[in-house]
């Protein structure tokens, strides 16, 4: 019983993880994001499952009500109403101490309501380093082309993997902050069964840290491989440019961390 | 939600293709009058920022207007940007967001 229980909500939580990736946007952006028909709650921008964003813009409009804040973000492309509950003192004190006409950070999550678009905050915080807002924007825009380039990567390793047309709708895990450990913008999901266990393999820190790769028999030895289908993976691989060969034609290296 | 209005990051090569419309950009204040902010855009050219600055004016501005002619901004809004700030990094945000990443912004 307590082993079922716990299988749900570990079930709940690997379900839930990928979309809860905090996402800078712009207001232009979710304007124009797709709303998934399962589900209401949920947005679809590059491909990814948007739920949590991040904002900095100018705040408008705020008004104080018994238990909530509303208030308007421009952040330059657009306006978007936002919302705040405000149920503790430490709350309170946060939106207080904004006014009218300052450059804000909010971070929330995105809801569709009666048609509309709005932002459910969780932080508000004042910009005191103006800096912030172009990063914000480098941020966007690097966000955008990582998962619009992860999109393109797994449809055409689809093409070349020829996996059944089953897993197309495998969904993207979308921008996380450790993406730069990964591979730059290359999905997982994609690729067949050699080809994942020998990159599996080269991952390992203690492949990665080995300067000259890994030998093919090695390979072949250690995952139970036939060595003709270590060929054609090691192959296959290096044209999608996620290996290269070492000091000889038989040392691999995985390009991560390159 | 309203994406009617958007104010474009601008310098001042990029101000010229914005006439007539709203516009962001910094500038560093070289010389300010009661109703004008003679100011060096963040691509080095100088730039006029027409309406009535806030006091006192940190080295850094922000204004949000309309680019009224290829060399000028009829201010809105005026934030101050502090006495430090990087340039450099606004400069290229302006130029990939008039570029690959302009559907991103308008």
């Amino acid at each position: 019983m307590i082993t079922s229980f716990l299988l749900f909500f570990l079930f709940l939580y690997s379900q839930n993880r990928d979309s809860q990736t905090l996402i800078p946007l712009t207001v232009k952006q979710i304007s124009e994001a797709f709303q998934s028909s399962d589900d209401k709650t949920n947005f679809l921008i590059d491909g990814v499952d948007v739920n949590n964003v991040k904002l900095v813009g100018i705040l408008f409009n705020k008004a104080e009500m018994l238990t909530a804040v509303s208030f308007v973000v421009d952040d330059g492309t657009g306006r978007l109403d936002c919302f705040r509950w405000v149920n503790e003192a430490v709350d309170t004190k946060e939106m207080e101490a904004l006014t009218n006409g300052i450059y804000v950070r909010v971070h929330g999550h995105l809801k569709g309501f009666q048609g509309k678009k709005q932002l459910m905050a969780y932080s508000v915080r004042p910009v005191d380093d103006y800096n912030e807002i172009a990063s914000h924007f480098a941020e966007v825009i690097y966000v955008h082309s990582y998962n619009s380039r992860l999109r393109k990567q797994q449809d055409s390793s689809f093409m070349s993997a020829q996996v059944p047309s089953s897993s197309f709708n495998t969904p993207l895990k979308g921008y996380q902050a450790s993406a730069s450990n990964q591979f730059p913008g290359f999905n997982m999901d994609g690729i067949g069964g050699v080809h994942k266990m020998v990159l599996d393999y080269l991952q390992q820190p203690s492949c990665l840290a080995l300067e000259k790769g890994v030998h093919r028999n090695e390979l072949a030895q250690q995952l139970r491989v036939p060595s003709e289908k270590i060929m054609e993976a090691m192959e296959a691989l290096e044209s999608e440019g996620l290996v290269y060969t070492t000091i000889d034609d038989f040392h691999y290296k995985s390009t991560a961390n390159a | 939600m309203d994406t009617s209005n958007p104010a474009v990051f601008v310098n001042a090569e990029f101000l010229k293709q914005h006439v007539g419309r709203r516009v962001r950009a910094v500038v560093q204040v070289m010389q300010s009058d009661g109703d004008k902010v003679i100011g060096k855009s963040t691509d080095e050219q100088q730039l006029v920022v027409k309406g009535y600055p806030p006091s006192p004016l940190s080295t850094f501005v922000e204004v949000i207007g309309i680019a009224d002619t290829p060399q000028s901004i009829q201010a809105e809004t005026w934030t101050n940007f502090g006495d430090t700030f990087d340039v450099t990094s606004f400069d290229k945000v302006c130029r990939l967001a008039n570029g690959d990443s302009k559907h991103l912004f308008i």
